[in-house]
C-alpha cells in the first residue's frame, strides 16, 4: 500500500484525522474563506469611493508672456535629475511655428487635478496622492511597474505624467517637492524652479484651487509695462 | 472520453476563456485591471491545488507488462498546469519589461492587456504549484526522487560523455530523472519559490500600501528570478520536447507511460526497483 493512499476507516476503530485529510480541509477551508470574502466585499459592503483631498497647490501659467525659450523645461530637469533635458522635463512648452500669436505658444503644466485620473488608474500606488506634501499627485518610482496606465489616463495632451526613458519609470510635476538637485524647500507652500527661472514670470504659484478649465490655469500675468513695449494686457 | 482527457480539456478551456477574456476586458475603456478586480482568485488558486491534492489519488510507478506507468495523471496535470502558466507568465512578462529589458509593447491598451494575460497565468500557475507541492507533501519519496544524489557529477560526465561517443564512458544506471534533470530541478525550485513570495508581495501591493523599499527589492528579485525561470524553461524545453531522442519522454507526460526498454535502457536503475502490476499498490 503506498504512503499515500486514503486510508479507510474499519468500523470501532479510533478514528485520527489524517495528514490527507488535514491537508484537503485546509484546501477547502481556504477556499472558502477567499470566496465568501470576495462574496461578501462584491454584495454586501458599500462600494469603494475613490475620494482624494484636493492639492494645496497649482502652476498657473500666461501663454501670452511665454517667450518659447524653455528655461522652465531646463531648470525642471535639472534640479530633479540633475541635467538639463528638456525630455526630462515635468513641464512642457509646445510651439507651433504655423501658428499665430498667441497660439503659437502653449505651456503644458500638470494641473494636480482635483480628481487625478493618473492616481486612479496607477495599479501600484506608485502615483499617489502625497498627503505629506500639501496632497501633491506625485510618483514614487520604486513602486513603478513602467505599466504607463496613468500616461494614458491623464486626459490632457500631452499627457502629464512622462516616461523616464533613463530609469525607466513615470514621473510628474510635484511642484518641486522632491528636488536633489536644489537646495531650496519646495512643495506647496514652498518655491518652484519654474516660476523662479522663467525670466518673463509666465508662471505663476496659487494656492487656491482653479477654476476647472483653461480658463482657471492660463491666466493674465502681464503688468502695465506690458504696454509699454505694445504688447497686449488683456 | 478517459476522466484524463475530461480534466485535461476543461483546463484548457478555461485558461483559454480566461485568456479571452484577459485581452477584452483590456480593451474596455476604463476597465479595471484584473489584477485589481480578481485579486481574490490569487488566494483561491493556491487553496484550490491544495484541495485537488488532498482529494487526489495517487499511482506510482510500476511495470504494466511491456510498458512502464512513469507519470500517473496528477503528475501529468501538476506539470502542464506549471509549465503552461510559466510560459505564459514568461512571455507576458518579459513583454512587459524587467531589469535591463525594455518593454516590448507600447502604452494603454497593449500593456495592459499583457498584465491581464500574466493574470491568468498566475492563476493556472499557482494552482498547478501547490497542487504540486502539496502532492509531494503528501508523498514525500516523490520529492527525494527529484533531488540529485552523490552520483550527480559522476554520473552527468558518464552519461554525455557516453552520448557524445567518448569511449570510456558508459551509460550509468540513471534513475526516474536524470542527476542532470535533478540538479536542473534546483534552479527550478530556488526560481518558483522566489517568484511566488514576491509575486504575491507585488499583488499584495494592489491590495494594502506596502513600503516602497519592499516594493523595490520584490520587483528586483522577482525580475532576477525570471532570468532563472527563462534558463531553466528553455533548456527544459530543449531537453524535453525538441530533442528527437527525448520524444519517447514528452509521450509520456501526456500518456503517462514510456516503454520497458526505454526504460531499461536510460533508467537502468529506476527500472530496476519498480514493481510489477501483479504485486504493486494500485
Amino acid at each position: 500500500m503506498a504512503d499515500n493512499d486514503i486510508k479507510k476507516v474499519e468500523p470501532g476503530e479510533h478514528k485520527e484525522v489524517t495528514r490527507r485529510q488535514f491537508i484537503t480541509g485546509v484546501g477547502g477551508v481556504g477556499m472558502g474563506l477567499a470566496l465568501g470574502g470576495f462574496l461578501v466585499k462584491g454584495f454586501f459592503l458599500p462600494e469603494e469611493v475613490f475620494a482624494v483631498p484636493a492639492s494645496e497647490g497649482y502652476l498657473l501659467v500666461d501663454t501670452k508672456k511665454c517667450a518659447g525659450c524653455e528655461t522652465c523645461m531646463l531648470m525642471c530637469s535639472l534640479v530633479h535629475e540633475g541635467v538639463s533635458n528638456i525630455n526630462l522635463s515635468r513641464i512642457q512648452i509646445i510651439q507651433n511655428p504655423f501658428g499665430k500669436y498667441p497660439d503659437d505658444i502653449a505651456q503644458q503644466q500638470c494641473r494636480q487635478c482635483p480628481y487625478p485620473s493618473c492616481v486612479d488608474a496607477c495599479p501600484t500606488g506608485a502615483m499617489h496622492v502625497d498627503t505629506a506634501n500639501g496632497n501633491i499627485r506625485t510618483v514614487d518610482a520604486s513602486k513603478c511597474i513602467g505599466c504607463e496606465r496613468c500616461i494614458e489616463a491623464c486626459p490632457f495632451t500631452p499627457s502629464r505624467a512622462l516616461w523616464n526613458y533613463e530609469d525607466k519609470h513615470a514621473f510628474k510635476c510635484d511642484l518641486c517637492a522632491d528636488t536633489p538637485y536644489w537646495n531650496k524647500e519646495g512643495g506647496p507652500g514652498g518655491v518652484q524652479a519654474c516660476v523662479q527661472a522663467c525670466p518673463t514670470k509666465a508662471i505663476t504659484y496659487t494656492g487656491e484651487l482653479p477654476v476647472q478649465s483653461d480658463v482657471g490655469y492660463i491666466v493674465n500675468l502681464r503688468n502695465s509695462h506690458w504696454a509699454t513695449i505694445n504688447f497686449p494686457t488683456d | 472520453m478517459s476522466k484524463r482527457a475530461l480534466i485535461g480539456v476543461t483546463v484548457a478551456l478555461a485558461f483559454a476563456l480566461g485568456l479571452a477574456y484577459a485581452v477584452r476586458v483590456a480593451a474596455a475603456e476604463g476597465s479595471e485591471l484584473l489584477f485589481d478586480s480578481g485579486w481574490f482568485l490569487v488566494l483561491v488558486a493556491p487553496f484550490a491545488g491544495v484541495l485537488a491534492a488532498g482529494l487526489t489519488e495517487r499511482k506510482d510507478p510500476r511495470v504494466e507488462g511491456d510498458k512502464v506507468l512513469r507519470h500517473d495523471g496528477a503528475a501529468i496535470l501538476e506539470h502542464w498546469t506549471h509549465g503552461i502558466g510559466t510560459a505564459f507568465l514568461l512571455a507576458s512578462g518579459i513583454a512587459l519589461g524587467f531589469l535591463f529589458v525594455p518593454s516590448l509593447l507600447g502604452g494603454g491598451q497593449p500593456t495592459w492587456a499583457a498584465m491581464n494575460v500574466h493574470f491568468v497565468a498566475v492563476i493556472m500557475f499557482l494552482f498547478g504549484t501547490f497542487y504540486y507541492g502539496t502532492n509531494t507533501l503528501l508523498s514525500w519519496h516523490r520529492f527525494r526522487e527529484h533531488l540529485p544524489t552523490k552520483n550527480a557529477f559522476s554520473f552527468t560526465a558518464a552519461h554525455y560523455g557516453h552520448l557524445l561517443g567518448i569511449k570510456k564512458y558508459e551509460m550509468p544506471p540513471e534513475d526516474k530523472y536524470f542527476e542532470s534533470e535533478k540538479m536542473a530541478y534546483i534552479l527550478a525550485l530556488a526560481t518558483t519559490l522566489t517568484i511566488i513570495v514576491t509575486g504575491l508581495l507585488k499583488v499584495g501591493a494592489h491590495i494594502v500600501a506596502l513600503p516602497a523599499g519592499l516594493m523595490g527589492a520584490a520587483t528586483l528579485l522577482h525580475d532576477v528570478a525570471t532570468v532563472g525561470m527563462l534558463a531553466f524553461f528553455l533548456a527544459h524545453v530543449f531537453f524535453g520536447a525538441i530533442l528527437p531522442m527525448s520524444w519517447p519522454v514528452l509521450r509520456s507526460m501526456f500518456t503517462g507511460y514510456i516503454s520497458v526498454e526505454q526504460a531499461q535502457k536510460e533508467h537502468a536503475g529506476w527500472y530496476a526497483r519498480l514493481p510489477r502490476k501483479s504485486d504493486a499498490s494500485s
